[in-house]
């Protein structure tokens, strides 16, 4: 190195010894900050739900057995989906702003960047699941789930699988509107397909018959488990959605890595 | 501090760069101009490390650029902020992931705040200001780390006088402080005002460097002698040797005379009726 170059290092103000956990805080508590300034879409999503358990309550608990769970659960496994929105701009908004190369030229590496921007949409999944069971329990009348544990385990792999899901949208997004109208319709088609509207047990045969190809079918069925403390029946369901995040997951790596535009994005 | 050598990229079926070769000295700001395509923003993406070149060497301090991310400041073309967060925010955030902390964080701040005349809409959120002020924000993210190697990629593109004068002072302050910077225009009088070293790109490669006055040589400058009742005008490589051509055969009274010696947009002229030739 040059005198010359010593010269400008000298005067520098950087500290050598920070180091990746703290460029990742930073990129979490900005990312939430982000997520914060435009907060319409987590309190509509998180107000919806609510409203729906209210109103469907009676006319669940009248149709079939199991109608105050199936009345938190349902609306609970939609409006999730609904979210995927709320991961995949969290995610679009970069491409769209140009700030994602803009960080890619900072010392922060390809994991620190995308940890930063997950770690807070998957917090605002986990989030709202929590605030709609815990709703569901207190007003809406839903049984206090036995376990615990295992019902947080259930949340956190679905919000694993909408994370991977969402993520593997925006990739393939080519604006927020394309985005909106894919959740929007996905949401809508997938929930109602695995049954959170109307039990799949009510449907008509077909429609029954094809149920399990959509993720919002196992993800009633793994918080259908979860919440009556059944370990073994939530195994299946979770693998399912597991695979599901795990195959999602890879095609948005490969995607970001390799089709976003002129320059990748990891 | 920056070297690059032969250096190719492709596009499908565009090559964009062919044998690109730059270097960029401590203290030295190069001005790198060129016609659109002429392969300014792939070189600027590869030095920044946002894409890697298919053959060649790009050297930051002996390093690739991937390895000299700490070292290296960015002012891309586009304009690249986060239009709900405010200025000050931004310098915080890019500010912290250089490893600036605390009063460290303060004093860089301050100083890329009153360099670039920041501080009236520091606490506005970016996507409410104007085009010029936006372009200051960004170059202050490029300089609050005191990189090394500056990369300015056309930052005064549709600036008022007061942002392009802030952005041209601080960039020959923090060339004479010793980083190395890189400054693609198509503004030719700004790298007149830098003193800067002027390497002209086409198709891809580097195909003249040197001082403007190197690169001036040759080209011709403009003789204008305006007569009571007519104008005459030249273009000219000998000016003197016209004008005295021009008032020797003069029939009227001279009005006023104007030598114009060539310029770096004349420079730009010639390459352009080049590349059309």
């Amino acid at each position: 190195m040059s005198t010359e170059t010593l010269s400008t290092d000298t005067k520098s103000h950087a500290n050598p010894r920070s180091g990746s956990l703290a460029r990742t805080g930073l990129l979490i508590r900005y990312n939430v900050l982000l997520r914060l300034r435009d907060p319409g879409q987590m309190i509509s999503y998180l107000v919806l739900p609510m409203v729906i358990m209210v109103v469907f309550k009676p006319l669940y608990v009248k149709a079939f057995d199991g109608g105050t769970l199936h009345a938190v659960i349902g609306p609970l496994v939609m409006f999730s989906m609904f979210a995927l929105g709320i991961v995949g701009n969290s995610i679009l908004v970069e491409r769209e702003w140009r700030t994602w190369d803009r960080l890619r030229t900072t010392k922060a590496g390809r994991g620190e960047l995308l940890f930063g921007k997950l770690v807070p949409p998957f917090a605002i999944l986990i989030v709202q699941q929590t605030i709609l069971l815990t709703f569901g329990t207190l007003v809406v009348g839903m049984p206090v789930p036995p376990s615990l544990p295992l019902l947080a385990i259930a949340v956190a792999v679905w919000g694993l699988t909408l994370l991977a899901i969402g993520a593997a949208l925006a990739t393939v997004a080519r604006s927020r509107g394309d985005l909106n109208m894919v959740s929007d319709l996905g949401a809508m088609v997938i929930s109602s397909l695995g049954g959170a509207l109307v039990p799949v047990t009510l449907m008509p045969g077909w429609v029954a018959a094809i149920a399990p190809f959509s993720p919002g079918y196992w993800a009633m069925d793994l918080m259908r488990a979860a919440v009556d403390d059944d370990f073994a029946g939530m195994v299946r369901p979770a693998l399912v959605c597991l695979t599901i995040a795990v195959v999602a997951g890879v095609f948005a790596g490969y995607r970001l890595a390799r089709g976003w535009g002129r320059s990748h994005l990891i | 501090m920056l070297t690059v050598t032969d250096v190719a990229k492709r596009y499908g079926d565009v090559q964009a760069l062919d044998g690109f070769s730059l270097t960029a000295l401590p203290g030295e700001i190069v001005g790198l101009v060129g016609h659109n395509g002429a392969g300014k923003t792939t070189f600027v993406d590869i030095v920044s490390g946002l894409i890697r070149q298919d053959s060649g060497t790009v050297l930051v301090d002996g390093q690739p650029p991937s390895k000299a991310r700490g070292r290296i400041g960015v002012s891309p073309q586009q304009i690249g902020l986060y239009p709900p967060l405010v200025i000050r925010e931004h310098l915080r955030l890019f500010g912290g992931l250089a490893g600036l902390r605390r009063t460290a964080l303060k004093a860089a701040m301050d100083e890329v705040i009153q360099a670039l005349r920041l501080t009236e809409f520091l606490d506005r959120p970016t996507g409410y200001l104007s085009g010029g002020q936006q372009r200051r924000a960004q170059a202050a993210i490029a300089l609050i780390h005191r990189p090394a190697l500056l990369i300015l990629d056309e930052p005064t593109a549709g600036a008022d006088p007061e942002t392009r004068q802030a952005l041209l002072d601080v960039v020959k302050q923090r060339a004479g402080e010793g980083a190395a910077v890189v400054y693609t225009t198509h503004y030719l009088n700004e790298l007149a005002e830098l003193g800067a070293t002027i390497a002209v790109a086409r198709r891809g490669k580097v195909i003249a460097r040197g001082s403007s006055a190197e690169l001036l040589d040759g080209l011709p400058g403009e003789v204008r002698v305006q007569f009571v009742d007519h104008e005459e005008h030249a273009t000219t490589t000998d000016p003197t040797a016209t004008l005295l051509r021009l008032l020797d055969g003069a029939t009227a009274p001279v009005k006023s005379v104007e030598l114009r010696n060539p310029d770096l947009d004349d420079l730009y002229r010639s390459l352009a009726a080049t590349d059309v030739n």
